[in-house]
Formats: structure tokens, sequence, C-alpha cells
């Protein structure tokens, strides 16, 4: 396969040519809403695609150590093998959060907050800034 | 709906039956309308031999093109018995509940003379005082006695029982969507952790956001889109509004208005300080948006298993997402001042 461009390069491109050339021929108004969340998206998707996997990997050793319990490994790095290990990543996060809580013990909230903080950073990261375009 | 070819003429059949005395119904122009992400908008210059209208329909998308699922049928109802009450909302005048003459579940409203908010302010308009109009905006529709509500609202059996609900909500939007959403869990336990005191319930708009709301020549505001309506807690609206503010500016309860606000509100509804104050407010602004929130990613989870292809509801999970950081950031905010005021509540008992 060609690697480069890169999926996040294409994805990038393909924004900058619906922005700047699609755009200007574009007649009604809810198309170029519709145009401009497209946009959006796509920022995202490149975002997304240059560090997907990596992003789950790093969140799920951290959600190992916090939990103390062996998650495995994805049965192969295609996308769909690694988000369905995500799924038991992201539910054992959500286990810990509650039994946190249960438990009483503010430092195990505090572990349990670090991680969210984390995944939160890396979900803003991919979401760029947002614009609710076509609202008021 | 959106199809302007056809619609004039089914508007003007719709229009002739609902209004006898309107003869030779004429829909001199239809025009389809944005401003809003979940139902079909469009407005028609009508004539007739009495004179002429401008109407706004609001109807259904198809199915598989649903942002959220509301009933047409409650939202009816429910703007009949709020512009009765004298709530400065536009009035339904004719309901389509079935579609079987304008293609979709349809409410014909009047055509508002005010001005939508957000682009207002974008033009440049004053915001002076809005913060206290606000509050006598949201008292306005909140003083409206619950038995007078639509029979098909929800009634909650008390306070703590619907709080309870609501916070379980968040945990239950998790279960429900294709993946586990363990910062949904988080803010379920915290808001159970940090309840404010009790509030008396009301009747509350469910989407009380700056691009719902228009404004009046005299500097009132008007509220539009009731569909998320339902009876819960006073200052769910509150919180809900500066939840939205902080992607889509301006905020009227910021820092420097919210003292002012909470008061004002305060003198209108005679609620205590304990209950009305900027950190409940704040509580609010996690909680109150549960309801929009657990319909949001519905959407993006039937996007996500193709029972829907509505790409709105991939581009609203981006909100869902800038909303959890918010929601974190204000859990660690308030922490200490939800505890001090449940402290000065059982103080005060």
């Amino acid at each position: 396969m060609f690697s480069k461009p890169t999926t996040e390069q294409l994805l990038a491109g393909i924004a900058e040519q619906l922005r700047t050339t699609v755009m200007a021929e574009i007649q009604t108004e809810p198309t170029k809403i519709l145009l401009q969340q497209i946009d959006q998206i796509l920022m995202g998707c490149s975002r997304r695609a240059a560090h997907e996997i990596a992003f789950v990997h790093e969140e799920a050793l951290r959600v190992a150590t916090l939990t103390g319990k062996d998650l495995g490994i994805p049965a192969s790095l295609h996308l769909d093998d690694v988000v369905a290990w995500y799924q038991r990543v992201s539910t054992a996060l959500s286990d810990e959060v509650e039994a946190a809580f249960a438990s009483g013990d503010q430092a195990r909230i505090d572990a349990a907050r670090a991680a969210l903080d984390a995944r939160s950073a890396v979900e803003m990261q991919i979401l760029g800034a947002l614009d609710l375009v076509g609202r008021g | 709906m959106h199809n302007v070819n056809e619609m004039p003429a089914r508007v003007a059949t719709f229009l002739a039956k609902a209004e006898p005395s309107w003869k030779n119904v004429t829909v001199d122009s239809y025009e389809v309308m944005t401003g809003g992400y979940s139902r079909l908008l469009a407005r028609a210059e009508v004539s007739h031999s009495l004179g002429h209208e401008t109407l706004v329909l609001r109807g259904d998308p198809p199915k598989d093109r649903q942002l959220i699922e509301t009933s047409r049928q409650q939202e009816y109802e429910l703007l009949l018995v709020v512009a009765d009450h004298g709530v400065r909302t536009p009035r339904a005048l004719h309901f389509d509940p079935t579609g079987a003459d304008l293609g979709t579940a349809t409410i014909v409203l009047e055509y508002s003379k005010c001005t939508s908010f957000v682009p207002w302010f974008n033009a440049g308009g004053s915001l002076d005082g809005l913060h206290l109009r606000l509050a006598e905006a949201i008292a306005s529709y909140q003083a409206i006695p619950l038995e007078s509500l639509p029979a098909c609202m929800e009634r909650p059996a008390s306070w703590e029982a619907y709080m309870t609900k609501r916070i379980d909500a968040w945990r239950q939007a998790s279960h429900n969507h294709v993946e586990s959403l363990p910062i949904f869990h988080y803010v379920a336990e915290w808001l159970d952790a940090h309840r404010p005191p009790a509030a008396p319930l009301v009747l509350r708009h469910g989407d009380f956001q700056s691009s719902n709301v228009m404004i009046s020549a005299e500097g009132q505001f008007e509220m539009i889109d009731w569909e998320l309506a339902g009876i819960g807690d006073p200052r769910e609206d509150m919180g809900y509004f500066k939840a939205v503010a902080q992607a889509m500016p301006p905020d009227l309860l910021d820092d420097t208005r919210i003292e002012e606000f909470c008061a004002r509100y305060r003198e209108l509804t005679g609620m205590t300080e304990l209950q009305i104050n900027p950190a409940t407010v704040a509580y609010f602004l996690i909680l109150g948006v549960v309801g929009t929130v657990e319909q949001l990613m519905q959407g993006g989870a039937k996007w996500a298993t193709g029972e829907n292809h509505l790409f709105t509801s991939v581009f609203n999970m981006s909100s869902v997402l800038f909303g959890q950081s918010m929601w974190l950031a204000a859990a660690s905010q308030l922490a200490e001042p939800m505890k001090q005021i449940a402290a000065a509540a059982r103080g005060g008992k």
C-alpha cells in the first residue's frame, strides 16, 4: 500500500477542498451548514486517524494500572478488534469509577478521576474547536 | 415538509379545512427555515379572504433522519397551556397529528415578530439587564401550576425520586450506548454525592439555551422549541442555559451576572439563597443536560448501527465530547461549595 500521503493528510486535504472550493458553489443554507459540520467531523477524523490505535493502547495501560486487572490485548491491530478490546477497557474504567465512589476512599476516587481527565484530554485533542454551526 | 413544490397546495388545503371562515386560501410563498437541529421547519406566507398570515410549520423528519424522538402531541398541548398562562412564546394555531394533511406530524405556529437572540447578539445587541429578563422568563413558565400541564406529561412522585431518576439517567445513557462511557458513570456518582437542597417541582423547558430564545423590540425574551419539556427541578433550565453558553456565547449567567440573576429569580419565586445560588445553578450545568445528552447519544448510537442516517447525529456527539470536559471541570470547582451548602442546609433544619 502507499502509506503517504497518510490518512490524516488525506482527510485534512478533503476537508480543505470542501471548505475552499465546494462551499462557494453551495446555494442553500441547510447544505452550507451540513458542509460546515462535515468539515469539523473530517478534521476530527484526520486527527483521530493519526493516533487512534495508540490512544487506545495508552489508555488501556492506564486503566490496567489503576484497576490492577489484566485487560489483555486486542486480537489484532485491525480496528474492529481494537475497538472490541477497547470496549472492555472502557467498561473496566466505568466499573472502577463506581467501585471507587462506593468505597468512599477519596484517594481511589481521585485516581479514577485522573484516568478520566486523561481520557477527556485525548477527546478534546481529537475534537479541536467546536463550532455549533446552524444553531440560533 | 421540505418539498417546496408540493407543500404550498397541501398547506392551503389544510388551512381551508382548519379555518372554515377563510375563503380563497393561497400560499404565496413557502420556504424551508434553518435554526433547529431536531425538527423540520418552514415558513409560509398565506393570503385569504380575511387577510394575510405568516405561519411557521414545525414537523417531524422521517424516522431514520430524526436527531431525537419526541412527541408532537405533547408539544402541541403544552404550547396551548403555556400561551394561555401568558408566557411569551409563539402561539400554536393548528395541529396535524398524523401527517395526513401535511405529510408528517406538524404543528402550525404563529410567526414570531421577535429576533433570534444569538444573531441579535452577534450583530451587536447589548446584554445590559438581560440576565434579569432571563430570570423573569424562566420564572414565568415555572409559575404554571402543575395540574394545568398536559395529562400526558410524567408527574414525578417527589423531588427526591425525581433527582434519583435523573442522576441514574447518566448511568443508563452509558449502559444503553454502543460502548461504555466512564465519564458518565463518574458524573452520576459525583452528582449523587453532592445533591443540592430540595426545590419545588416545576415545568422545565428542557432545551433552554440561547438559540431557543428570541428577543422582542422591548428587550423581553420569548421561548421556542418546547419538545423536551417536562416536570422537574427549577434549576435545570438555568444550568442547561449556562452549559450551552460555554460552547455558544453569550453566557448571561457568567460570574459578573449570576448573583443578580439569582437574586431576581429568588425575588420572583420566594425560593431561598440555599436553593438558588451560583453553585446550585452550576450543579445543574451538569445534571440539567442529561435529557438532551441521552437523546444525542441514542442518535449517535443509531447512526453507528445503521438505524439512523442523519449526519447531524454524528455532529452532535461532538457537543457531548465538549460537554464531558466541561462537566469534569465543573465537578472539581463545585465539590467544596456544594459540601458547604449541604452542611448549611442540614444546620438550618
